[in-house]
C-alpha cells in the first residue's frame, strides 16, 4: 500500500525533503526489545518576554564551578551541580523585540528570502527528531499554550519548525497532550485498519485535486501549494507509522488524566509531568515546550499585563518580573526532580539520558543579546555544575544547538548559522 | 440609492491602463544617502583593511543597501551604535547631534532597504481562505456558525490576513479542516433530513424569576446572616466568654464576631433586596456577587438543535445613573470567566417594563446556557470595590439598577427556508437511501458551490465516491455515509484556496490572454470581489453576472461593487480591514485597571472597537470623505458609547435628545466636543496606554504610522532602557523628557513624542482630563490630601498639550493638533489607499505599483476622498482584475 502512494506524491513534482522510511523498518524498530543502553532524549523549553536582567544572571565575574546562583535561579540550588548557566549567546539576525520563540531554535534570518518579509528554517529539535523519531510512536512532541499570543513568543505554532521552515503545530492543553500520548484505543484492530484505509482514501481524493491544480500554477503558487502537499505527506507518513504501530498498544499512562481547565502554574506542572511520562514510556524522544506566560503570572495573582511586566521599572512591575523568574526556576527544579526520580533499565536516571535546554530569544525588555540559557541533563555529555561566560560576546545560539545535537549523537557538522561547537562545555 | 456609480472611472483610469500596458516598472524609492564621513570619522580607524580589528571591516560597506548581505552588515553598525557598544569607550565619541542624525538616516535607509529587498513584485501568491473568511464562508453559504478557534488565526506574518504569501498550511491544520468540515456537513445533513420531515414540537417555557431569587436571598439572610447574627448576639449578651461560644452553637469567638460583622455589612443589602418595590412580582438584579447578580436562561439538553428565542421582561431604575442601566449577556464559563455576547440598554421603567427578545442558535455541541447581569468589568475586584465604596457611603450597598419580571425561552422556531436552502445545497430533496450514482450527483452539486462555481473534475469525484463507498462498507446509512465526502470537499484545495491558475480554466473566454499577467476569469473576478468586500463567497447574483460574462464590463462591475457595498455583509470589510490596518488588536493586550477606569469595562471596550468599524462602514455606505476619519463633525455611536462620551443627539441643538439603543448611528457632535475623528475615539486612545497610564509614545507612533503615512522605524532591540526617573512623582511628559537626552532615543522620539503629548488631555481610557495624577500607596489621607478613584493623590500636574511637529508646525492644544493632522489629508489618503489595495489584492504593495497608487490617490483627491469611490477605483484597476 505505501509504495504506490509514494509514487503519487512523487508525481506531484514537489520537492520533498523529509527522509522517507519504509514502514517495514518501523515495524522492526517497534518490535525490537528494549535497548540495552537507554536512549538519548532532548527537551527544549522556551519562555517569552525574557527575564529580569538585574537578578536572573549570575555574577559575570564569578565563573566556573565555584559561583553563587543568582536570586532568580536560586530555586535551582539543589540541582546546581547538574546544570550549566551560559552567558554570551545570541541569534545574530534577531531584530524583533517581541519574538522570544520564533527563531529561538532556528537562528534564521527573517529577511533571508528576497521577495518575502518572513522566512524561517528547521529548528534544532526537528533535526534530532529526524533521527530519534524513527524509534518511537511520536516522532516528536510539541507542547504550547493557549495564551501564546500574549506571552511574547512571536509567530509560530510551537517552538518547532520543519525542514521547509514552516511552523509545526503544538498541543496546547495538558488534557490534549494526555489524550495524544495515552488516549486509549477502544476500537478493535479490524476497525482501526478500516479507518486507516478510509483516511487514506480521503487523502487520495484531495491529492487528486491538488495534483490537477498544481499543473496549472506558476512557480510561486506551486511553492505555496507545496505546503498543502507537505501537509498531506506528513499525514501519510504518520499513517504509515500508525500502521506499523497498530498492533502495539499505547502504553499505560503513568499518571491520571489532567483536568480540563488548568491554566498557569498548574498547567506548566502538568505539561512537565506529561513530558516526563512521554520519555518514561518511550512514546517520543524529542519534546519542545513553548510555555505560557500571561496565564502563569495570572495564576500567581500578578495583575500587571505580561508585556508591561517585561518593561519593568523598579516597583510593582519589577517585583512581578522577579517573582515570575523565581516561579519558573522553581518549576524547572521540580521538572529536574522528576527526571531524576525516574529510573532507566540500566539503573541510571532519566535525567542522565536527557539533554535539556531552557531559555528565550529575549534577554530582558527589548534586549536580544545574551539570551538567558540554562542547560541540564547527562544526555549530551556536558560537564555540568558551571557558570560559563563565553569570551565572544555574540556567540551564535546555533553553536549551542550544534554542541547539544552532536552530544546526543546526531552526526552533523553545522546547524543554522553555527560557527562550530562550544568545546568549553564538554571540556 | 446612497451614492451613484461613477461612469467617470473608466475615463479617468485610461492613463493607468496604458501605464500598465507599456510595462514601465518604476525604480524602488531611493534610500536616504548614508553619511560616510561619520563612518570615516568614528569607525574606520579600527575597522578597515589592514588595521587592528579588521575582522569587522567597514571601509568596504556598500553605499546603497540592495542585498540581504549588505542589509545585515549595516544592521550591525546600527545595532552597536544603538546599544552604545561602539565607538569603544576609550575612543573619541561622536557629537550627540551628529550621532542622532546618522542614526535617523541609517534607520530609515534600512527600513527602506528591507522593503526593497522584500518586494515581491506585482504577483499575488495563491491565497488560502484565512480563518475569518473560512468561518464567514460557512456562515454565509451553509448558514452554519462554527467555532474555528482550533485553526491558527493567520495574523502572524503580514500586515493583513489576506496576504497569500503569509498564509501557511500544516498537517494539523488540514486535519482541523476535516474535523470542522465533518461538523458543518453533519449539521447541514441533519437540517436537510429535518426539512423533509415533520417539524419538532415548539415549546415555550416561562420562569418567574422572583421565586428562586427570593428563596435564595431570604434563605441566606435569615439562615446564615440573621440566624448567625442572633446566635452571636445572644453569646455576646451573655458576657461574650470565648469558652462559651460552643454553648450558643458557634464554633468559637472569632466566628461569632465574624457573623456579627457579616450581618452588619451584608444584611442590609439582602434586606433591601427583599423589601424593594415589586420584589414580590419580579426580582432586582444585585450588583454584589453570589446571591442574585445573574439570571440564567438554559435550554435543556433534550430540546433539539435549532433557532430559539429568549425573552426577558425587564425594567430599569431611573434613579441610578444611565451608565448602569445596561444588561450584558454572555456564556458563563466559570465564576470569573464570562464570555460576553452582547449588551442591551434598558429603557423600560417599573411602570412600563420592556420585553427583550433575543434570537439564539442552539447547536449539537454548543452552549445552552445564557447569563444576564448588569454590565461590569470582568475583574471581580472591581465589583467588590464598587460595593464597598457604596457601603461606606450609605451603609447598604449599590442601588439596584434593573428589575426582571420573568424570563422565557421558545423554540425551536421553524425555519421556513430550510427546505429550499437544503435543496439549493444538495440539488435533491433528502434521500433516505441511495447508491453511488445518487451520491455522486449530490457531491458534484455541493462541490461546485464550494469551489465558487467551478465544477469538480471526474477523477476527484471518483475519489469522493470512493470515500462514500468506504463509509457504506463500514455499515453506515446513506445520510451518515455522505457526511465524510462532504467534509473532504471542505478540506480540498479548490475550496480552501482562491485558486487563480496560471492558465485560466479550459473553456474560459479569457483563455486567449493566458500569460503571467493574465486577466482573471469571470468567476475568479467574482470571488476576488466578494472576498474583498464581504470576506465571503459570491452570492447567486454575482455568480450569474460572472456566468453571463457581464461582470467584466466596467458598468456591471461598478454596479455589482455598489450592490455588494450596500449589502450588510460589507461590514466584514469595515471590521476586518480597519481592525488590522489600525492595529486594534492592541486594545486587547492588557486589562484596564478597574479602579482607575471603572467605566471602561469589557462591554464598553467592545463598543469602542465597534465605533471604529461602524464609522468606517458608515463612510463606506454613505460614500463620505475618508478624511473625516481625521476630523469630523459627527460620530457613529450607540447608546452605550454615547453614555460613555456623555454625548446627546444635537441634530436639533435647541432640543438635545438622548442616544439610546445598541445600534450604531451617525449623530452630529456638539460644538467644542473633542470627539469626531479617530484621535478622539476611546479605542484608539485606549490602545495608546497600558490600561493604567497613557503612553504618548504609542499614541504618537500610531498617528505617524496610521494617519500621517510616515511610519517611524520599528522599536529597535538592545537600546538601553531609561529608567532613571521612573520612581519619581513627575508628569508623564516630564518623564519622557529623557528621550531627548541620548542620540539613540532622540533620533525617533523627537518625532514621535510631541504628537503623543498633544493627546495627553485624554486619559488611558479616552476620557477627557485637564490634569493627571500620581498616586501613592495606602488608604489613609494626610492633611491636605485627596482621593481620586479611591486612590490617594500624591501629586497632580496640569496637562500641557502644546508642542510642534518635528520640523513642522506647532499646536497649542489638542484641537489644534487635530487640525494639523486633518491638514495632512493627502498623506492620509495615500496610506489608506495603499493599505486597502494590499488588503484587496492579497499582496503587499510593490514599488512597481507606484503609478497605480499615484493615480488612485489623484483620483481620490479629485473625487472628494469619498470612500466608496476609492473602493470602486481600486476594483477598476487592471491590477485588481489581473492574476
Amino acid at each position: 500500500m505505501p509504495i504506490p502512494r509514494r509514487t503519487i506524491l512523487r508525481a506531484t513534482g514537489t520537492a520533498l525533503a523529509l527522509p522517507f522510511l519504509p514502514s517495514l523498518s518501523w515495524r522492526r524498530f517497534a518490535a525490537a526489545a528494549a535497548p540495552a543502553t537507554p536512549p538519548k532524549r532532548m527537551v527544549f523549553l522556551s519562555f517569552g518576554w525574557g527575564v529580569t536582567n538585574e537578578t536572573w544572571f549570575p555574577d559575570k565575574t564569578k565563573t566556573g564551578a565555584d559561583y553563587p546562583l543568582s536570586d532568580g535561579l536560586a530555586p535551582l540550588e539543589r540541582h546546581k551541580n547538574k546544570i550549566t548557566v551560559i552567558q554570551g549567546l545570541s541569534n545574530k539576525f534577531a531584530a524583533d523585540a517581541h519574538w522570544g520563540s520564533t527563531f529561538y531554535l532556528t537562528g534564521a534570518n527573517r529577511y533571508a528570502l528576497p521577495g518575502s518579509s518572513f522566512s524561517n528554517s528547521i529548528s534544532a529539535d526537528q533535526v534530532a527528531a529526524e533521527q530519534f523519531g524513527r524509534h518511537t510512536r511520536f516522532t516528536s512532541l510539541q507542547l504550547t499554550s493557549k495564551d501564546a499570543d500574549q506571552s511574547g513568543h512571536g509567530p509560530g505554532l510551537s517552538l518547532a519548525w520543519n525542514r521547509q521552515g514552516k511552523p509545526i503545530a503544538g498541543v496546547d492543553t495538558p488534557l490534549a497532550a494526555y489524550q495524544k500520548l495515552f488516549g486509549d484505543e477502544t476500537l478493535p484492530l479490524a476497525d482501526r485498519e478500516r479507518m486507516l484505509k478510509e483516511q487514506r482514501s480521503v487523502l487520495d481524493a484531495v491529492l487528486a485535486q491538488a495534483k490537477a491544480i498544481d499543473k496549472t500554477l506558476s512557480k510561486r503558487d506551486k511553492d505555496k501549494l507545496d505546503e498543502y502537499f507537505q501537509s498531506i505527506r506528513e499525514i501519510e507518513t504518520r499513517l504509515a507509522k500508525e500502521e506499523s504501530w497498530m498492533t502495539t498498544p499505547k502504553p499505560k499512562p503513568p499518571l491520571d488524566a489532567p483536568g480540563e481547565s488548568l491554566v498557569g502554574e498548574e498547567e506548566v506542572r502538568l505539561m512537565y509531568d506529561l513530558l516526563v511520562a512521554a520519555f518514561q514510556t518511550d512514546s517520543t524522544r524529542v519534546v519542545t515546550y513553548r510555555q505560557p506566560m500571561a496565564n502563569l503570572i495570572k495564576s500567581m495573582g500578578i495583575t500587571v499585563a505580561p508585556h508591561d511586566m517585561s518593561h519593568y521599572t523598579p516597583g510593582e512591575r519589577m517585583a512581578a518580573s522577579q517573582r515570575r523568574d523565581k516561579k519558573q526556576s522553581e518549576l524547572l527544579a521540580s521538572l529536574l526532580d522528576r527526571l531524576e526520580a525516574v529510573k532507566e533499565a540500566d539503573g541510571s536516571s532519566l535525567l542522565d539520558n536527557v539533554c535539556l535546554a531552557y531559555g528565550s530569544n529575549i534577554r530582558s525588555i527589548h534586549y536580544l543579546d545574551n539570551c538567558p540559557t540554562v542547560i541540564a541533563g547527562g544526555g549530551a555529555g556536558i560537564s555540568h555544575g558551571r557558570h560559563v561566560v563565553l569570551e565572544a560576546k555574540q556567540t551564535p545560539l546555533a553553536n549551542l544547538w550544534l554542541t547539544l545535537l552532536q552530544g546526543v549523537g546526531i552526526e552533523i557538522d553545522t546547524f543554522g548559522d553555527s560557527t562550530g561547537p562550544l568545546g568549553t562545555l564538554t571540556a | 440609492m446612497k451614492y451613484r456609480p461613477l461612469p467617470a472611472i473608466v475615463v479617468i483610469f485610461a492613463p493607468v491602463i496604458s501605464a500598465l500596458a507599456t510595462d514601465t516598472t518604476p525604480a524602488p524609492p531611493s534610500q536616504p544617502p548614508l553619511d560616510h564621513r561619520f563612518l570615516a570619522a568614528h569607525c574606520l580607524k579600527c575597522h578597515a583593511e589592514g588595521v587592528e580589528d579588521a575582522a569587522v571591516r567597514l571601509d568596504d560597506l556598500p553605499a546603497a543597501i540592495t542585498t540581504v548581505e549588505a542589509a545585515e552588515r549595516w544592521q550591525k553598525v546600527l545595532n552597536v551604535l544603538n546599544s552604545g557598544e561602539m565607538p569603544a569607550e576609550d575612543e573619541p565619541q561622536p557629537e550627540a547631534a551628529a550621532k542622532t542624525e546618522f542614526l535617523a538616516t541609517l534607520s530609515q535607509a534600512l527600513a527602506t532597504a528591507r522593503r526593497t529587498i522584500g518586494d515581491q513584485g506585482r504577483i499575488a501568491t495563491l491565497r488560502r481562505l484565512n480563518r475569518r473568511e473560512y468561518k464567514n464562508t460557512l456562515r454565509v453559504w451553509l448558514d452554519i456558525d462554527i467555532d474555528v478557534s482550533s485553526l491558527p488565526d493567520d495574523k502572524g506574518g503580514g500586515p493583513f490576513d489576506t496576504i497569500g504569501s503569509s498564509l501557511f498550511m500544516s498537517s494539523d491544520q488540514f486535519e482541523q479542516y476535516l474535523a470542522l468540515g465533518r461538523k458543518a456537513a453533519g449539521t447541514a445533513v441533519a437540517r436537510w433530513r429535518e426539512a423533509g420531515g415533520a417539524p419538532p414540537p415548539r415549546q415555550t417555557i416561562r420562569t418567574e424569576v422572583e421565586v428562586a431569587a427570593r428563596r435564595k436571598v431570604a434563605g441566606v439572610l435569615n439562615g446564615y446572616f440573621l440566624g448567625g447574627y442572633r446566635m452571636a448576639r445572644a453569646w455576646q449578651a451573655a458576657g461574650a466568654d470565648p469558652a462559651k461560644a460552643k454553648d450558643f452553637g458557634l464554633p468559637d469567638d472569632v466566628e461569632a464576631k465574624f457573623r456579627i460583622r457579616q450581618y452588619e455589612i451584608h444584611g442590609p443589602y439582602l434586606g433591601q433586596f427583599l423589601a424593594a418595590p415589586k420584589s414580590d412580582e419580579g426580582a432586582w438584579l444585585m450588583w454584589a456577587r453570589g446571591h442574585y447578580d445573574t439570571e440564567t436562561i438554559t435550554i435543556p439538553a433534550d430540546a433539539p438543535p435549532g433557532d430559539y428565542l429568549l425573552r426577558l421582561r425587564i425594567a430599569g431604575n431611573d434613579k441610578v445613573p444611565a451608565s448602569r442601566r445596561f444588561l450584558e449577556m454572555g456564556i458563563p464559563k466559570s465564576a470569573d470567566d464570562f464570555a460576553l455576547l452582547q449588551v442591551f440598554q434598558i429603557t423600560g421603567s417599573l411602570g412600563r417594563p420592556e420585553t427583550l427578545e433575543i434570537p439564539v442558535t442552539i447547536t449539537a455541541d454548543g452552549p445552552r446556557s445564557f447569563a444576564f447581569r448588569e454590565k461590569r468589568h470582568a475583574d471581580p475586584t472591581a465589583v467588590g470595590f464598587a460595593s464597598n465604596m457604596a457601603n461606606v457611603t450609605n451603609g447598604v450597598g449599590l442601588d439596584f439598577s434593573m428589575w426582571i419580571d420573568w424570563v422565557e425561552w421558545q423554540g425551536p422556531v421553524p425555519d421556513p427556508e430550510m427546505a429550499s436552502r437544503s435543496l439549493d445545497l444538495f440539488g435533491v430533496s433528502f434521500p433516505e437511501e441511495g447508491d453511488a450514482t445518487t451520491a455522486r450527483g449530490i457531491l458534484a452539486h455541493f462541490a461546485t458551490q464550494a469551489f465558487r462555481g467551478v465544477q469538480p473534475q471526474a477523477d476527484y469525484l471518483d475519489g469522493l465516491v470512493g470515500v462514500f463507498e468506504g463509509q457504506r462498507a463500514a455499515g453506515k446509512s446513506f445520510p451518515e455515509a455522505i457526511i465524510e465526502p462532504l467534509a473532504v470537499i471542505l478540506a480540498s484545495p479548490a475550496f480552501l484556496y482562491l485558486n487563480e491558475p496560471l492558465s485560466p480554466p479550459a473553456g474560459d473566454p479569457a483563455a486567449a490572454a493566458a500569460d503571467s499577467d493574465r486577466s482573471l476569469s469571470d468567476l475568479e473576478l467574482a470571488a476576488r470581489l466578494s472576498y474583498f468586500l464581504w470576506a465571503a463567497p459570491p452570492d447567486a447574483e454575482l455568480i450569474a453576472a460572472a456566468a453571463n460574462g457581464s461582470l467584466r464590463t466596467p458598468a456591471t462591475l461598478a454596479q455589482q461593487t455598489e450592490r455588494l457595498i450596500a449589502d450588510p455583509r460589507s461590514f466584514e470589510l469595515a471590521k476586518g480591514f480597519t481592525h488590522q490596518w489600525l492595529s486594534i488588536d492592541r486594545l486587547d493586550f492588557f486589562r484596564f485597571d478597574s479602579q482607575l477606569h471603572p467605566d471602561f469595562d469589557e462591554p464598553t471596550r467592545e463598543a469602542a472597537k465597534h465605533e471604529v468599524y461602524h464609522t468606517f462602514h458608515t463612510l463606506l455606505n454613505d460614500n463620505l470623505d475618508a478624511r473625516s476619519l481625521l476630523k469630523s463633525d459627527f460620530v457613529v455611536v450607540n447608546g452605550l458609547l454615547a453614555t460613555y462620551y456623555e454625548l446627546q443627539d444635537v441634530t436639533d441643538p435647541a432640543k438635545p435628545k438622548p442616544i439610546i439603543g445598541s445600534a450604531f448611528r451617525k449623530v452630529p457632535v456638539p460644538a467644542g466636543s473633542p470627539r469626531g475623528g479617530l484621535v478622539g475615539m476611546a479605542a484608539i486612545l485606549g490602545m495608546g496606554s497600558n490600561g493604567e497610564r497613557t503612553s504618548p509614545v504609542e499614541r504618537g507612533a500610531w498617528v505617524l504610522r496610521k494617519l500621517l503615512n510616515d511610519p517611524p522605524p520599528d522599536a529597535p532591540p538592545n537600546v538601553p532602557q531609561l529608567s532613571r526617573l521612573d520612581s519619581q512623582k513627575i508628569s508623564t511628559r516630564e518623564r519622557l523628557r529623557m528621550h531627548q537626552e541620548e542620540p539613540q532615543c532622540a533620533q525617533c522620539h523627537r518625532v514621535i513624542d510631541p504628537i503623543g503629548f498633544g493627546l495627553e488631555n485624554f486619559d488611558a481610557s479616552g476620557k477627557w482630563r485637564t490634569e493627571e495624577h500620581a498616586y501613592r500607596m495606602g488608604w489613609v489621607l494626610e492633611v491636605g490630601e485627596r482621593k481620586v478613584h479611591g486612590k490617594v493623590v500624591a501629586a497632580s500636574f496640569p496637562i500641557d498639550p502644546a508642542g510642534a511637529f518635528y520640523n513642522g508646525p506647532s499646536f497649542k492644544d489638542y484641537f489644534e493638533l487635530r487640525d494639523r493632522i486633518a491638514a495632512r489629508g493627502d498623506d492620509f489618503l495615500r496610506g489608506l489607499i495603499e493599505n486597502l489595495y494590499a488588503y484587496a489584492l492579497g499582496r503587499p504593495v510593490s514599488f512597481a505599483d507606484a503609478d497605480t497608487i499615484d493615480a488612485l490617490v489623484a483620483q481620490a483627491k479629485a473625487d472628494g476622498g469619498r470612500l466608496a469611490a476609492i473602493i470602486q477605483a481600486i476594483v477598476a484597476t487592471p491590477e485588481f482584475q489581473t492574476k
